[in-house]
């Protein structure tokens, strides 16, 4: 076994461990840092597929995924701020209005 | 010593996501993040990716958790008290079925075989940045404008409403 599959192997991980950290946590905020988390491990397998191959495009392409995560944090904490002013809501088992 | 480098920075790193997923406070999860995010600039830079570690240490740590600082600040703390931890009939429905994703995974990755080229460029800082600005040149155009567009729309969402 390489290093760069037990490197993939972590990512797979991280990745895995964001989508559990997103079914699970009661808190809005920790709910958006388990997507952060995921994110992570996706960069993490580009760069290690990069040094397998010996290219540089994934990592071009994590750049990529860094900007569009810089955003998706702006978005998502600006609704959970206005959701928090709005209806007073913290929780995610407080949002089921498309449920009911 | 690059296994055990591997080693050090693997079980950093599953420490810090055990801290992200199972710690009662927020401002606790987000500390065990920042942490995985260094483990996560170790892992780029023993990777080989120079340029994509100092952007992960400037973008995610620095920027990213400031944001949730923010955040974190404006919320008031009892409301925060009722809704921290983790559903536990989820969690214990939701963890086989993670082991079982992730172990099909493991097989696929430990049996399959990847594209060995192995023409690894000397200096990644400006082989990065001389593709970015010459083939990506559009894409990077592209980024600009949806950070454009995420902050005009972080204005409107936090705006006070008249």
């Amino acid at each position: 076994m390489s290093i760069e599959k037990a490197y993939i192997l972590i990512s797979v991980f991280l990745f895995l461990s964001g989508a559990l950290g997103v079914i699970i946590r009661k808190n809005l905020i920790t709910l958006l840092i388990s997507t952060e988390l995921m994110l992570n491990g996706v960069n993490l397998a580009l760069a290690s597929v990069d040094r397998m191959v010996g290219g540089i495009e994934g990592q071009v392409f994590a750049l990529f995924v860094l900007a569009v995560a810089a955003s998706e944090v702006a978005v998502g904490l600006g609704l959970i701020v206005a959701i928090f002013r709005l209806k007073g809501y913290e929780g995610t088992s407080e949002i089921k209005h498309l449920r009911e | 010593m690059e296994w055990l480098i591997f080693g050090f920075l693997a079980s950093w790193a599953f420490l810090s996501v055990m801290g992200v997923l199972f710690l009662k406070s927020p401002v606790h999860a987000l500390l065990s993040f920042v942490s995985l995010v260094l483990a996560i600039a170790g892992m780029f830079l023993h990777l080989g990716a120079e340029l994509l570690a100092g952007l992960q240490l400037i973008i995610y740590a620095v920027a990213i958790v400031v944001f949730y600082v923010f955040v974190i600040t404006t919320v008031p703390w009892e409301k925060v008290k009722r809704f921290e931890g983790f559903y536990k009939r989820e969690f214990f429905i939701g963890f086989p079925i993670m082991l079982v994703v992730f172990s099909i995974f493991a097989y696929a990755i430990l049996t399959g075989d990847f594209a060995q080229v192995n023409v690894a460029g000397k200096d990644n800082v400006k082989e990065v940045g001389k593709s970015l600005f010459s083939t990506y040149l559009f894409p990077l155009e592209v980024a600009s404008v949806i950070l454009l567009t995420a902050m005009i729309g972080a204005v409107l969402l936090g705006r006070k409403e008249e």
